[in-house]
């Protein structure tokens, strides 16, 4: 069985009546000849380290090797403790844990690459706030990792999920679609809705370039898998309010993938363009790496 | 479609920074490692494009070097392995390009190893998430495709009798 596109998905998802992350676990099973406990007990080791890096980063306020990122989670941990977060607890818990993972893989610490490890904040980030605001129990959120890979493997094979292929629309916009339509399987919605929730994200970020400053995926990588995370609760909210895209999900992924194409290589992951090549930008890497010139 | 399993979206379980400027040159290198059946003692390493611009950022250097002395993408001694190649006795030197003529993308390496006699160079990509391919080994063309959420235990068993038939062709 190849599932290839969005519509294809939600058809046979109606026909054999299950939802995006049960047909993800039917489809590798039939494919890797598997069994379906092995397949889950991997995936949950998978969201083991993904809740290791979380805790491990919420507390850890270090700075990274290169000094340009550190510190954030912490501060956010302490904010939200106050009660000041106007975001609510949903989007605010979201920004902790998706701080503290990505700052830990600036560390160079263990994590789990979702879909790539510079876009790694976002899907722990969502997961762990369900769990930690209505208790979504842990096995959910193992199913929850398979309708994030259904959504991550279309978008993969229909267009790209790094920044060097297509500019960080592909690769924290990737992450944040897989991410709007877990939320709203997870919250009992349809497979369409969830596939709406993906389309809906990525047109947000459609168009957004890749251009970290000094190559490292700290700035502005960091922030904007934290704000990846508030854009995954909107489009989950608008999916599961019945609010549909007037442009069908394979659409959208098909103009991310051409607008990826037309984008210069300066924008793509090289550090040529954008914030990188901002004075600031351009004094971190030559403070960082004066040995190469 | 370069993307199998749900595996190649959720992991690999690995040290950051980068999926592809980090974990995927990992793979390559410890595909090379795997295919001499040893870590090289020399290895000539040339970054193309993104890699070529990036390296430092994201430890890619570290990462190739981590995986020819058979690390995998979630050890923690990636981050020490240009000193652990001394203990290692692998002499490398790295080397820039901006495009690659036998491929097409921003992530390649080619790398040219040496151990006792042979002599092997191999051209990788990193295509994102983790996931690389091999695409030439010497002048031979060939599509390897190496997930490094795969169990590296099992991948190595596959690559054995895969490797003689590799060898015997060269």
């Amino acid at each position: 069985m190849e599932i290839q596109s969005m519509r294809e998905l939600i058809d046979v998802c109606e026909r054999k009546q299950k939802n995006i992350g049960e047909m993800m676990l039917l489809m590798e099973t039939e494919k890797s000849g598997r069994d379906e406990e092995t397949i889950i007990a991997m995936m949950e080791e998978r969201l083991i380290k993904m809740k290791e890096a979380v805790d491990s980063g919420s507390k850890d306020a270090s700075a990274s090797p290169s000094g340009i990122s550190g510190g954030d989670a912490v501060k956010m941990v302490d904010y939200m403790n106050q009660g000041k977060a106007l975001s609510g607890n949903y989007i605010s818990h979201a920004m902790s844990y998706s701080l503290a993972t990505s700052e830990g893989n600036a560390r160079m610490g263990v994590i789990v690459a979702t879909p790539t490890a510079g876009a790694a904040g976002i899907l722990p980030g969502v997961l762990f706030s369900l769990h930690k605001n209505d208790g979504t129990p842990f096995k959910e959120l193992v199913m929850g990792l398979f309708t994030a890979s259904m959504l991550g493997l279309i978008i993969a094979n229909r267009s790209f999920i790094s920044g060097a292929a297509g500019g960080c629309q592909a690769e924290v916009g990737s992450a944040t679609a897989m991410a709007a339509g877990t939320i709203v399987e997870l919250k009992g919605g349809t497979p369409q809705q969830a596939v709406t929730a993906t389309a809906i994200a990525i047109k947000s970020l459609l168009g957004l370039v890749c251009d970290p400053v000094a190559g490292l995926v700290e700035v502005p990588c960091i922030k904007r898998n934290v704000i990846g995370t508030s854009i995954a609760f909107s489009a989950a909210d608008m999916a599961l309010a019945g609010i549909e895209s007037r442009i069908p999900c394979d659409e959208v992924i098909e103009a991310m993938y051409r607008v990826g194409k037309e984008m210069p290589r300066t924008l793509r992951e090289t550090s040529l363009g954008g914030l990188a090549m901002t004075e600031t930008g351009k004094q971190v890497k030559e403070r960082l790496f004066c040995r190469k010139s | 479609m370069e993307y199998q399993s749900c595996f190649d979206i959720i992991g690999p379980i690995m040290v950051g920074p980068s999926s592809s400027h980090t974990a995927g040159v990992v793979s390559i290198g410890k595909f090379i490692y795997e295919l001499l059946g040893r870590c090289p003692q020399e290895a000539n390493i040339v970054f193309y494009d993104s890699f070529a611009e990036t390296y430092q950022g994201h430890g890619t250097d570290k990462a190739l070097i981590g995986g020819l002395l058979g690390m995998s993408t979630d050890d923690p001694r990636i981050k020490s392995s240009l000193e652990c190649a001394k203990e290692y006795g692998l002499r490398y030197q790295f080397g820039f390009a901006e495009g690659c003529e036998y491929y097409d993308h921003p992530n390649i390496v080619i790398v040219t190893a040496k151990s006792g006699d042979e002599v092997m160079k191999a051209g990788g990509v990193s295509l994102g998430g983790g996931l690389s391919k091999i695409f030439m080994i010497n002048s031979e063309m060939v599509d390897i495709r190496l997930s490094a959420g795969d169990n590296f235990t099992a991948l190595t068993r596959q690559n054995h009798p895969r490797r003689k038939r590799l060898m015997e062709a060269i």
